[in-house]
């Protein structure tokens, strides 16, 4: 059959009759539908877009912009390019703020997340002893930071209770908060017991996702209940340590108030975190540009802590997986 | 459509009233609100001896004698009470009245000048707190802090009589001979106690001496290690050396400290007037004396001393003139300042109230002191020293040199803006 001979069948008279103008299926009322279907969503949408932009997205630019400031709080602010900036690498002080950040960070972090793997593995499964223990664990982060802190240095003191108790046996006392590197352990080993607990949570919950005819094919096997966690289980729970070790990394990397309650800081400023800088010591002095400028950049090495850990864990996973 | 469209206008309008409440302020503290009532709010600065239940008591009899004034408390938590001002600035709700925030030339412009209120000049210190001509702050009293608390059982055990206590080589001698009685000679704590207590210290010996020193170092006509700073690090250092001061004091909050001079563990305590209120609450004011620090110059050197209950009046303020009254009442009223002079240990001419021996002791330091050393208004340091300072002489109880930490605060100086 030749094309002119298609293009005059009579097939062409059944073809559905086009549509009237204003019936639902012209292009104009599809268009119209779809433009309403737009509008509709755009509304819903709008009160969380404005909500975002303006607690999230106004104070970063404006922040970013009062980096760039000299202001002081109150006064007109003067526009001064990056100099807040470069005085970040200038103050002996911010260094060694960063130095401590991240290492409270770091320690702090691995702590929690190799704790609470680890008392989440003991208590996986379901029963009133280990529930009972998983609360336990979870007890001190519902209380307030500032009060743990209150409360350690009341324990960790010169006169505290610890060292009011070794004192009695001709020992100490220990320098748990007046000693620089000790001051820091404790500080680290206060946070990562304050904060574990949350990190068992995630990982009970992740765990009981793991499928148990994988471990009892496991089992079967012979392998070990170590094989297995190594293997199977921690390899399973991935995605949940990644979502923990970010959570961990960029809540301890604004840590300040255990920093306040516990050491204040001291001795010597050898636990200041740079949030503790920023409030304690810029905001104070009002030097609010320069504290902003400090604020960004913990925002961008936050960022970039989370997106690179975020990065490595995609890596070992594909590399597992391959 | 049109219920769609009504929907949609609600959401608008919801969000428009959402952020146009989350950006207005309260009106609590217009003055004239509803029936007349004015609510003024005041930063407070809360310590041991000014605690909450104090202001509140103090603020009971201003309210019973002014109806129709409230006079709400605000507190600073963990943050100074000049970061909480900023922090009730930056939100666009100021308070009515600050107190323990000293206006610097940067911030003057928050407060309101006193400069033509005709009670404001008869008020402690007005003109030492002067910003270019201008009265940004009052105050209640004084208080001195380069004072030495003694216990008095301590110095008879190691037969040191405390008013031969005037050198540092003296001073030391004595340290020596209540260290070999089985005494901590001298008694520090962590906080902002380690700083404070070197200013207490160094303040008398070098401001008495250069009393233009703060503005020759802003001016950069001198340093702290090419000055007599320096000879106050060094003493520190060797002090700890030689065990008159211990790291672990550091491991001490402030009233943990006291405590512990209280308690009898340690020998000597340099401390402020508002000493004075912690040992009479704990029965122990006969028992400890007290006489001004030690000096190699001039004795006895002047005190390092402040305005006690410093007071501002906030330029945002919508009740300026009812914050104005209450401060008049604070620093005015007799009755008032007595209350708050007992409370605090502080002291002002002309004022006095049932003081225990200690604080009559302090009384005749202030007494026979040669001058009181102010560092505000052209003296004031640069923003932040006084927390740079302690950190630095907390590291030489951790081991730094003196000519590091003096090498240290220099350069920290130099840096600010």
């Amino acid at each position: 059959m030749g094309l002119a001979a298609l293009k005059v069948s009579p097939a062409r008279t059944d073809d559905p009759p086009a549509p009237a103008p204003g019936h639902p299926g012209t292009a104009a009322a599809v268009r119209r539908r779809r433009w309403r279907g737009g509008a509709l969503s755009l509304g819903m949408l709008a009160p969380a877009v404005l909500v975002y932009t303006v607690m999230t997205i106004v104070p970063v630019v404006v922040a970013l912009y009062l980096s760039l400031t000299d202001w002081n709080g109150f006064s007109d602010a003067t526009f001064i390019g990056t100099e807040n900036y470069l005085r970040l690498f200038e103050d002996p002080g911010i260094s060694r703020a960063w130095l401590v950040t991240f290492v409270v960070a770091a320690f702090g972090s691995v702590g929690m997340l190799g704790l609470g793997l680890a008392y989440a593995l003991q208590l996986k499964e379901r029963s009133r002893t280990n529930s009972f223990f998983r609360a336990l664990a979870y007890y001190p982060h519902v209380i307030s930071a500032l009060i743990l802190g209150f409360l350690w240095s009341a324990i960790l003191g010169t006169n505290g209770a610890i060292n009011t108790t070794l004192e009695r046996f001709g020992v100490g006392p220990v320098g748990f908060l007046f000693d620089e590197t000790l001051a820091v352990i404790t500080l680290v080993g206060v946070i990562v017991w304050a904060g574990f607990g949350f990190n068992v949570v995630l990982f009970v919950a992740a765990l009981q996702t793991v499928p148990h005819e994988l471990i009892e094919a496991a089992q079967i096997d012979g392998a070990s209940r170590r094989q297995i966690n190594r293997r199977i289980v921690i390899p399973m729970i991935s995605p949940v340590v990644t979502v923990a070790m970010v959570l961990n990394l960029v809540g301890l990397i604004k840590v300040y108030d255990i920093v306040v309650s516990l050491t204040d800081g001291g001795p010597a400023g050898s636990t200041e975190t740079i949030a503790y800088v920023i409030l304690s010591r810029s905001f104070a002095s009002t030097d609010v540009g320069f504290a902003t400028a400090q604020a960004v950049a913990l925002m961008v090495v936050s960022a970039v802590l989370s997106v690179l850990v975020a990065a490595l864990r995609n890596r070992q996973d594909q590399a597992a997986a391959n | 459509m049109n219920t769609r469209r009504r929907f949609l206008t609600a959401g608008v309008l919801a969000g428009a009233v959402l952020t146009a409440s989350a950006c207005g302020g309260g009106d609590d503290d217009v003055a004239g609100g509803e029936g007349g009532d004015t609510t003024l709010r005041m930063i407070v600065n809360i310590t041991p001896n000014l605690t909450e239940q104090f202001w509140n008591e103090l603020f009971d009899k201003y309210e019973a004698e002014n109806p129709g004034i409230t006079v709400e408390l605000e507190l600073t938590g963990t943050i100074e009470a000049e970061a909480k001002l900023q922090q009730d600035l930056a939100a666009g709700d100021p308070p009515d009245i600050a107190q323990h925030v000293i206006p610097n030339p940067e911030t003057a412009e928050l407060f309101v000048d006193l400069s033509d209120e005709d009670w404001a000049p008869d008020t402690p210190l007005y003109d030492d707190y002067a910003i270019d001509g201008g009265h940004y702050v009052v105050g209640v009293g004084e208080q001195i802090q380069s004072l030495v608390f003694y216990n008095k059982a301590a110095f008879e055990e190691a037969g040191v009589d405390a008013t031969q206590l005037q050198t540092i080589a003296q001073f030391e001698d004595a340290m020596r001979k209540l260290q070999a009685a089985g005494y901590q000679p001298l008694q520090s704590a962590g906080q902002w106690v380690t700083g404070a207590q070197f200013t207490m210290l160094a303040d008398a010996g070098v401001l008495t001496e250069e009393p233009d020193w703060v503005i020759e170092r802003k001016n950069g006509e001198t340093s702290f290690a090419d000055s007599g700073y320096l000879r106050y690090f060094e003493l520190y250092e060797s002090w700890l050396k030689e065990g008159f001061l211990t790291q672990s004091a550091l491991g001490l909050e402030y009233p943990d400290g006291q405590a512990a001079f209280l308690a009898g563990d340690s020998a000597m305590y340099i401390m402020g007037s508002y000493f004075v209120p912690a040992a009479d609450e704990a029965g122990l004011s006969d028992q400890i004396g007290v006489f001004p620090v030690p000096a190699d110059g001039t004795y006895p050197p002047g005190q390092f001393g402040n305005m006690a209950q410093p007071y501002t009046v906030v330029e945002a303020s919508d009740a300026k003139e009812e914050a104005i009254d209450l401060v008049e009442w604070l620093v005015t009223d007799d009755e008032a300042i007595e209350i708050q002079l007992a409370a605090d240990g502080n002291l002002r001419k002309g004022f006095s109230y049932d003081v225990s021996s200690l604080g009559e002791g302090v009384q005749a330091v202030l007494d026979a002191s040669p001058m009181v050393i102010v560092k505000q208004g052209e003296r004031q340091p640069v923003h932040g020293y006084a927390e740079e300072l302690n950190t630095q002489v907390q590291s030489l109880f951790t081991g730094s040199s003196a000519g590091d930490v003096a090498a240290n605060l220099d350069s920290w100086w130099d840096s600010q803006r």
